[in-house]
């Protein structure tokens, strides 16, 4: 391809535009609508004078204690020069901070009013900012290991092969923030290290593919997960329960299937007394019916105790009603879905609708005339294999075949191809070399895949393939930082927006040195967000930031929430997981993670909240025009991650959104504080809210709860799982809250009016958790000014995501690095 | 080779534990080894100033016929019972103790009635009274094998192994009011932290012996031998590396030589480690057997590997979950475990429920053939072991915690005198065993539970 001359570049409609347009109208709207990149961010308004703070203020109301002789907070704040903020940036990012969130002056102390404290605040932004010009400081991140999740994904995108990393390898650290990519916390131990070799025989055996001995993998359904419905969208119409799973099949040959049922705790199959129809499909096809139930000769036990029980008929065919439930049938190796379902019987519930069985009745009652459920798939094999077979993955790699005059010369492209993608970058001589040595080794004793195969497998636990490796810059007088080159720019790239290597398209261009161009990286930030690889955007700092992930580890009481079942728990996360795929995807405003006036729900989801009309399994888009529901502190998830299982935590919700939307934490409580009585004054029965009062009571408590408690307070009307409630213990909600500062707000639509009315703040600190998520490590306080100008430039683009995105990427953190140590 | 459910399920492969305490087990669970790692099979060298003792408890649940358990005659010379029977031919290694209890002290909390299978199994080792929660307020205490394992994995690469047949799901209530960890799990690492015990003898195999896939000498040569030339080839890259970075991301890098090189110092100590003509293949088993029998054969043949290759000296084997509803049509008992448990005294029923009380010990005779025949030092595995054979309670119908059927197995490493039934006065706290064998083992502790002192008489 010809490289274009600066001036073509700079043509309007030249090549790369053009080819943009076409892509424009194909593509979905959002992400493709700015005709300038929104990463050509204004210029920095470089003021000939920024105006100096007015210490004044500093004076007036901080020195009382921030002074030499008390140092509270072990900060003085007497005698710096504002003029000069600089060189103590961590000092003045530090006050910044606080003042911004309110947290300083301490609400008992005298306090300036908010406008004195807004100029104060604006002025000293803009000094920093500026100094940051002066000297910038692009931070540097330590060299990242790949995370587990990230490793998976890389093997994915390598060998087209799904693995079970969780059984691979150990799980990852995770930083304050709870992110597990933080290039600190990602240290490597004995342990993880001879799993990384165990794991690289492993997948190299498993894609190269040449012997496959047979394995039982058994798959297992919660058994709190209610079978009575259609449960997904890959099972038939017309089924009952079931699951369906994508396993991968890694040869040709036959595979038994084996299902047990859902049984009570006495091994007796559950739902026997009707027959029942059982499915087994593969990719959709069916394989196998199985008809159970229904054969009740003599009579089932009288107690369930153990004492009375039934007929020896009974007993037996109870015991072993789902023995038989077994088939062997060939199959094609590769990933193809395995669906289990029960054919739904139409029959008409009488009576009022039982609330759901939990905890010991679940274990003991053999709901005769209940439905049966699926409790485990066990599939076995291959048996009589015969030779390998064509997976995803020998296909991916085996990109020649040898005759033996050119086996070796098929076998250096086959690796030289595989190095080149596994280490990100083009292969040296040195690469080939010590990799040819191990194909040598492996083709010596078995042939030319036993080769493939041992050079795959030294390619995975190279460090060129384990670590994201960013060479360090050869020393340049004067420069304290140098920039990336464009093949490690395309490596922090696909990490950031796909948790994964660079595909082919974005390698190349970087190899080619294209990278570097505003136009083209804009291109291929857009490309790789509309992907479907950007899931992991979502998966892994969505997951993250919101602390998504806690909810498969909730647990709410049985006895009060009898209703929560597993489908409830997959729905909270789906419901979150669309939603912000949605805002992310179309490239909505940031601030509406908030005041959105929509979400996604199934049956099970709706249900829950109260909104009618809503059928079956599959999640859709649902309007929700009154401002009860909508955005993210609305969604049942995040509602039941920050309460307890038996109720409700004010302070819990209060500090998480602090922490988690505002960007403010609370500071950590003082030691010894006692857990919260479970009545109120005198003994009886209080609300949390009445409970809660002590904190306002205590003046040690009040500094902080003051601000955190009416957070919370104002979501009172979701319980412990999400629900909405006009009533706690008898006694209305009080979802009202109050500030320090005088703000007044009623239930969560005045929580929110809040929240936009400090929607720049809300952006901020998201721009500041993706900021840290896409370099990997800590924000400090030298990237503060980014995090101001990302939030600026997003600000003069009505907070769009795209903005933030194309922001990160082209924010010298990312593109920078800080040289030495 | 893996799954996934996706269509808005979550089914795992693993059952899903969502219990915030377990999340901290889960993690320290050994990780399968590397399998050049694995020391060659040795037999050990045994010598009089430092034997080794191994500690094993098998566990049967729901209580027994006492009356075809208990023998008539005290002492030496005492006969074997139909349920005993089994294990005649090891007689001189056979303690049969008569009169032990596991019974809640007087000033119990209420409500004791319930529950009454999750103290069987609970107490068995802990001897505390379990608290009837289900989730994460469970609570219970240490168990005795636990405290031998933090002393004794001092010398060998996994603490303990904690084996079952059934039932490794802590989801739920299984007893009433009590969660299922209660029930399907008589090893506790805490007071909070019930030990899952793994049911698959693939996912032993592999936490044994690495993913190798078999234990055979000449493959096992092999792969030492590529894995250390992957491992020269891997450090010499790291150090070539460690030339263009910083000096901190240098270091970060070196943790990741360190590991290697430890790595490759354990390959080299299983390699020089003495490898006496013991000629065993064992290959990795495909995963869980669906004939009963076959699958408890299995775990065992796991055990004796365990012992033989010093890889642990602690391992508990629940033979089945307490309250186990399993039915055993094979062996002509056709109903459910437990609910024929209550026997109600119709003599149909008790025979039916001493079938299967004998059926689990001809499998743990199996076990003991197979101890006994593998060398160990001077003599055999069967020498060294202390293997506590028996149930949390004795009269199944009654739940009785009165006067338990208890074995003690084995040659204790020299400490056990064998081939005696020993009747105590009736109540004797289970835990003074437990305080006895502790002691045996070199990890005295002063108390545990309701004891009273160290059990008597266990050697001459």
């Amino acid at each position: 391809m010809k490289k274009e001359t600066f001036a073509e570049m700079s043509r309007p409609l030249s090549r790369p535009l053009r080819l943009l347009a076409v892509v424009l109208m194909v593509a979905p709207p959002a992400w493709a609508a700015q005709n300038t990149p929104a990463g050509r961010t204004a210029q920095p308004t470089a003021a000939a004078h920024v105006p100096t703070p007015d210490g004044q203020l500093i004076t007036q109301y901080c020195v009382t204690c921030h002074n030499e002789r008390m140092k509270a907070g072990e900060l003085a704040l007497a005698n710096r020069d504002l003029a000069k903020v600089g060189p103590e940036a961590n000092v003045w990012e530090k006050v910044l901070r606080k003042l911004r969130a309110g947290q300083m002056p301490p609400v008992t102390a005298p306090r300036p009013d908010s406008q004195t404290v807004a100029a104060f605040t604006t002025a000293l932004a803009a000094s920093l900012d500026h100094a940051a010009e002066a000297s910038p400081n692009p931070g540097r991140a330590t060299v990242h290991r790949l995370n587990r999740t990230e490793y998976a994904n890389a093997i994915r995108d390598l060998l087209a092969l799904d693995i079970d990393s969780k059984a691979l390898l150990p799980a990852d650290d995770t930083d304050a923030h709870g992110f597990d990519n933080n290039s600190d916390v990602l240290t490597v131990s004995p342990a993880l290290t001879a799993r990384y070799l165990s794991a690289a025989r492993k997948i190299s055996r498993l894609a190269i593919g040449r012997s496959v001995s047979p394995t039982i993998e058994t798959y297992r359904l919660p058994r709190e997960l209610v079978q009575d419905e259609r449960l997904s969208e890959r099972l038939p119409f017309g089924s009952r329960g079931g699951t369906a799973i994508d396993h991968y099949f890694p040869a040709d040959g036959d595979y038994i299937v084996k299902v047990r049922l859902q049984t009570n705790n006495y091994e007796y199959v559950k739902g026997i007394a009707d027959t029942h129809e059982l499915e087994v499909r593969l990719d959709r096809a069916r394989i196998k019916t199985f008809t159970i139930g229904g054969k009740t000769d003599g009579h089932p036990p009288a107690s369930w105790g153990g004492t009375l029980y039934g007929s020896p008929e009974w007993e037996k065919y109870a015991l072993q009603a789902h023995d038989a439930l077994e088939v062997r049938f060939p199959v094609k190796a590769g990933r193809r879905l395995l669906g289990v379902s029960f054919v739904k019987k139409a029959w008409e519930p009488e009576d009022v609708r039982q609330p759901r069985q939990g905890g010991w009745p679940l274990s003991s009652d053999e709901m005769f005339e209940s439905n049966p459920g699926l409790s485990s798939v066990i599939v076995e094999g291959p048996l009589q294999t015969l030779g390998p077979s064509q997976t995803p993955s020998r296909q991916r790699i085996f990109t020649c075949r040898p005759n033996t005059a050119a086996a070796r010369s098929c076998a250096q492209s086959i690796v030289g191809t595989l190095a080149k993608r596994a280490y990100r970058r083009p292969t040296t001589e040195g690469d080939l070399r010590t990799l040819m040595s191990f194909y040598d080794e492996g083709a010596k004793d078995g042939g030319f895949e036993a080769g493939v195969q041992r050079a795959l497998e030294r390619i995975l636990v190279s460090p060129d393939f384990l670590y994201r490796i960013e060479a360090e810059a050869p020393a340049v007088a004067g420069a304290t930082s140098h920039r990336l080159s464009d093949v490690e720019l395309a490596s922090r790239l696909s990490f950031f927006l796909w948790s994964s290597i660079p595909d082919d398209q974005l390698l190349d261009v970087a190899v080619k040195g294209q990278l570097k161009d505003p136009l083209v990286l804009d291109r291929h930030v857009r490309r790789m967000v509309a992907d479907p690889k950007a899931k992991a955007l979502i998966d892994n700092f969505a997951g993250q930031w919101l602390v998504l992930r806690n909810i498969k580890d909730v647990a709410p009481d049985p006895d009060l929430f009898p209703d929560f079942d597993d489908n409830l728990r997959d729905a909270f996360l789906r419901e979150t997981e669309l939603f912000f795929e949605s805002q992310l995807r179309e490239d909505r405003a940031v601030p509406e993670l908030l005041s959105a006036n929509y979400t996604f729900l199934n049956e099970r989801l709706a249900r829950h909240y109260g909104i009618p009309g809503v059928y079956g399994d599959r999640f859709r888009r649902v309007a929700l025009p009154d401002g009860q529901r909508g955005g993210l502190l609305s969604h049942g998830s995040l509602l039941t991650v920050t309460s307890y299982p038996n109720r409700t935590s004010p302070v819990v919700r209060g500090k998480w959104l602090l922490e988690t939307i505002l960007g403010t934490p609370p500071p950590p409580p003082p030691p010894n504080v006692p857990a919260l009585q479970d009545r109120g004054e005198g003994g009886k029965l209080a609300t949390v809210r009445e409970r809660l009062e002590r904190h306002r009571q205590n003046a040690a408590c009040s500094g902080c709860h003051s601000i955190m408690d009416p957070l919370g307070f104002a979501l009172e009307n979701f319980d412990a799982v999400g629900r909405w409630r006009t009533e706690d213990l008898g006694a209305p909600v009080d979802a009202t809250g109050a500030l320090p500062s005088g703000a007044k707000f009623q239930g969560v639509s005045g929580l929110k009016s809040l929240l936009m009315q400090q929607q720049e703040q809300f952006v901020a600190n998201v721009a500041q958790q993706l900021l840290g998520y896409a370099l990997g490590r800590q924000i400090e306080y030298y990237d503060m000014p980014t995090v101001r100008k990302l939030t600026r430039d997003a600000a003069a683009d009505h907070y769009k995501w795209s903005s933030l995105i194309v922001g990160v990427v082209k924010s010298a953190p990312f593109q920078l690095r800080r040289s030495g140590s | 080779m893996r799954g996934s459910i996706t269509g808005g399920m979550m089914v795992s492969r693993k059952t899903i534990s969502r219990r915030t305490v377990l999340r901290g087990i889960g993690t320290t669970l050994a990780l399968p080894l590397l399998d050049s790692m694995v020391p060659a099979l040795s037999a050990q060298r045994k010598t009089a100033a430092a034997p080794i003792r191994r500690f094993g408890v098998v566990y049967t649940p729901n209580g027994m016929v006492m009356r075809v358990w208990t023998p008539e005659k005290e002492g030496a010379g005492f006969e074997f019972t139909p349920t005993l029977k089994p294990l005649e031919p090891y007689r001189d290694k056979i303690l049969v103790l008569t009169g032990l209890s596991s019974k809640p002290p007087a000033n119990s909390p209420a409500g004791a009635a319930a529950g009454v299978h999750a103290r069987a199994s609970t107490r068995f080792l802990t001897h505390v009274i379990p608290k009837r929660a289900q989730g994460s307020e469970i609570s219970a205490g240490i168990s005795s094998d636990q405290i031998a394992a933090q002393e004794l994995a001092k010398h060998t690469q996994l603490g303990s192994l904690e084996l079952a047949i059934e039932g490794r799901d802590f989801a739920g209530s299984c007893d009433a009011g009590y969660s299922c960890a209660y029930t399907n799990t008589i090893s506790w690492r805490t007071a909070n932290a019930p030990l899952p015990m793994e049911n698959d003898p693939r996912a032993v195999f592999e936490r044994l012996f690495g993913d190798g896939g078999s234990v055979d000498a000449s493959a096992r040569m092999a792969r030492i031998k590529a894995d250390r030339s992957i491992l020269d080839s891997v450090m010499e890259r790291v150090s070539d590396l460690g030339r263009v970075l910083g000096p901190k991301d240098k270091a970060k890098l070196g943790e990741y030589l360190d590991s290697l090189r430890d790595i490759e110092r354990r390959i080299q100590k299983a390699e020089e480690q003495n490898a006496t003509n013991v000629n065993v293949t064992v290959d990795q088993p495909a995963g869980i057997p669906s004939v009963y029998e076959d699958h408890a054969r299995l775990m065992f043949d796991m055990q004796v590997l365990a012992y033989q290759t010093d890889l642990t000296r602690v391992i508990t084997f629940m033979i089945a979950r307490e309250l186990s509803g399993r039915s055993y049509p094979q062996i002509g008992v056709a109903e459910s475990h437990h609910p024929i448990s209550h026997h109600l005294n119709d003599p149909a029923k008790l025979a039916s429920l001493a079938r299967i009380n004998v059926h689990h010990t001809s499998l743990f005779s199996y076990y003991l053939d197979r101890l006994k025949s593998t060398p160990d030092g001077d003599g055999s595995l069967l020498d060294s072991v202390m293997i506590v054979y028996g149930a949390g309670m004795a009269d199944s119908n009654l739940h009785a915690p009165s006067g338990l059927p208890v074995l003690v197995v084995g040659g204790g490493g020299g400490t056990l005198s064998g081939g005696r039934h020993i009747k105590y006065p009736l109540d004797t706290p289970l835990a003074n065993l437990n305080l006895a064998l502790l002691d045996k083992l070199g990890v005295p502790v002063g108390s545990m539970g309701d004891s009273t002192g160290k059990l008597e008489l266990l050697a001459l």
